[in-house]
């Protein structure tokens, strides 16, 4: 092949591997911008991932919803519609298998089980890693234990934009500030 | 040794052995080869520096370094991958040596994961492993192509190969059907080195990777009926070792001949496996399901398999009879005896294997190879090695047993050893 044809080749696969990694970011840049946000009461631990580095497992309090419906399959996807309370925080309105008109936002989450004695679904919301400082991370787990010791229950809440069915966690906020500078806190005072 | 030869070449001359233009040639020869052979070297060198370099870069990154700004550390993500690129366009546009493709290539290629990785970490994306490491081994792919790459052909079968492990085994219970069409994207390369490079170590190193990679994964499209799975890897070994038999690999060195060794140790394995009560008694009670994935995919396998046999045959490619060539078929027969009767198929199993082990043990004696001769006596010994587990045959007998084996190996090879020298002196 001639290098001017293996060359024009070449830029248009280098455009597409950097569109990607672009199209990444105009995504989740678009929904932090025009997205609603919503606060999740949450609990973090530490695992790691080899190519991504460290980042706090967030559990949820939001994982359940009680419905009749019993007809779901581990792993499905599942519409969870949200609303807001007084606060910010979010509640969950509505679950649905299919997207459901004139309802606002969702986000859509994976199965876990359904409970039959409750009649309550369990399901897993996508948006459960947020990445840290390796040297942090595993404080930051430690920071979050020790503020529900103290401190009101739980006042950790993860912040997320939703935006028709996708959702960025943005931050992960303790006792009002910053996960990320409350561990600078305390390793400060320490 | 290439020294030696030269060494010896003023007293062959001297000796009136060869002529003074057949050494000076030799010389010829063994100088250009030798001006090839550092650069080959370097070559390798370059690969691996490249991929410490590009694994060091995401290990970097992946510290997730909470002082800079998202903007700053987006503009980071795209640094490595933008290097990356230009490095391997100026390759391709000053059309560069060898060692410039394969280096560029492998930072390259690492040069995307790192990027994905970091923005991923920005925007705390919660993707999972699998969707991840597929889509950057699709965005690598055609870098193969464009810039001719062994390395980056390789690390194409390793990420295709761990991509399916993750999804089938690992992080979910799938199979990993999207393995098969990475498997493919990699055909046309290892083609063209069969055609036009089919001595270069390079290539021998795809004739082992290839199908190890296919036999590591086979198993994760096994969901439910675990028997189909059995008789899958049967089927699979019988595929490699046929392959293995077309002349094409045949003829070539043992060791360049991956399938045919992966095939008949495979195979081996497989019948000693299934040679055991225990398996046909516990592990193949469920009732079989025929309308199954596994059922399936033992049928494409089996008439591929047949298809290359049959090929082989139209070819005149198939002289002497060798068993080893249609296990596969045998133990499909068995295994559906097996449904009725589970004390027959293992009978027929106990002689197989020592069939195999015969024939093996006759080939390695008529080709005069003690490898060969060797692993026939192996196959025999294992056999009754396994049958010491499950067999209440007294223990004079199984002495006596082993005694006899020990006894087999010495005498075959002090035959084949004492014949060889005849022939020599002959």
């Amino acid at each position: 092949m001639k290098t001017i044809n293996l060359l024009v080749i070449f830029i248009i696969v280098a455009l597409v591997q950097i569109f990607v990694p672009a199209q990444m970011i105009f995504n989740q840049e678009k929904i932090i911008d025009t997205g609603v946000a919503y606060k999740f009461k949450t609990q973090p631990i530490d695992p790691s991932d080899p190519f991504r580095g460290k980042y706090i497992v967030l559990n949820y309090e939001v994982d359940t919803f009680k419905t009749s419906d019993s007809l779901w399959n581990y792993g499905e996807d599942v519409y969870v519609y949200l609303n807001q309370d007084s606060l910010g925080f979010a509640q969950v309105n509505q679950v649905s298998k299919f997207e459901l008109k004139g309802h606002k936002d969702y986000v859509m989450a994976e199965v876990n089980w359904y409970n039959r004695n409750e009649a309550e679904l369990h399901f897993n919301l996508p948006f459960d890693r947020y990445y840290m400082e390796e040297t942090k991370a595993y404080d930051a787990e430690l920071a979050v234990r020790n503020s529900q010791r103290d401190s009101v229950p739980n006042s950790a809440y993860a912040l997320v934009y939703v935006k028709e069915g996708e959702a960025v966690l943005d931050d992960v906020i303790i006792n009002q500030v910053s996960i990320k500078d409350f561990v600078e806190k305390k390793e400060g005072s320490n | 040794m290439n020294s030696k030869i030269q060494k010896e070449l003023p007293e062959l001359v001297k000796n009136k052995v060869i002529t003074q233009e057949i050494a000076s040639s030799i010389e010829v020869y063994y100088l250009t080869k030798k001006e090839d052979s550092p650069n080959r070297l370097f070559t390798v060198f370059a690969v691996l520096g490249s991929t410490l370099m590009g694994l060091g870069i995401i290990l970097i990154l992946a510290h997730n370094w909470d002082n800079f700004s998202r903007s700053v550390k987006t503009i980071f993500a795209f640094i490595p991958l933008i290097i990356g690129q230009f490095s391997v366009g100026y390759t391709i546009l000053k059309k560069k040596s060898v060692t410039w493709r394969e280096a560029s290539g492998v930072f390259l290629f690492f040069a995307v994961g790192a990027s994905m990785a970091l923005v991923s970490q920005i925007y705390n994306i919660p993707g999972d492993f699998d969707a991840y490491t597929l889509t950057w081994i699709l965005l690598c792919t055609p870098l193969i192509y464009l810039l001719k790459s062994q390395a980056l052909a390789m690390l194409h079968t390793i990420f295709a190969t761990s991509y399916a492990c993750s999804v089938g085994y690992f992080s979910g219970n799938e199979s990993p059907w999207l393995y098969l069409i990475l498997f493919a994207l990699i055909i046309p390369h290892y083609v063209q080195l069969l055609r036009y490079k089919s001595l270069h170590n390079v290539t021998s190193i795809f004739n082992w990777f290839l199908p190890l990679s296919f036999i590591i994964v086979l198993g994760a499209f096994v969901k439910n009926n675990v028997e189909f799975g059995v008789l899958m890897y049967v089927i699979l070994f019988g595929l490699f070792y046929n392959i293995g038999k077309l002349p094409f690999f045949d003829s070539q060195k043992l060791r360049r001949n991956g399938y045919l060794v992966l095939g008949s140790l495979g195979t081996v394995y497989m019948l000693l496996l299934t040679s055991f009560e225990w398996i046909w008694k516990d592990v193949f009670t469920n009732d079989m399901v025929l309308n199954s994935q596994e059922f399936y995919m033992v049928i494409v396998l089996f008439l591929v398999t047949l298809g290359v046999i049959a090929f082989s045959y139209v070819k005149k490619w198939i002289e002497k009879f060798n068993m080893f060539q249609y296990v596969f078929v045998l133990f499909a027969l068995f295994f559906f005896i097996g449904l009725v009767n589970s004390i027959v198929p293992i009978l027929l199993i106990n002689v197989l294997i020592l069939t195999l082990g015969i024939t093996v043990i006759k080939i390695g004696a008529d080709k005069f190879h003690f490898g060969i001769l060797n692993y026939g006596l192996l196959i025999i010994a294992a056999l009754i090695t396994c049958r010491f587990f499950d067999t209440d045959v007294s223990f004079v007998i199984r002495g006596l047993l082993f005694v006899g084996v020990g006894i087999g190996f010495f005498s075959t090879n002090y035959i084949m050893l004492k014949k060889q020298r005849k022939k020599a002196i002959k």
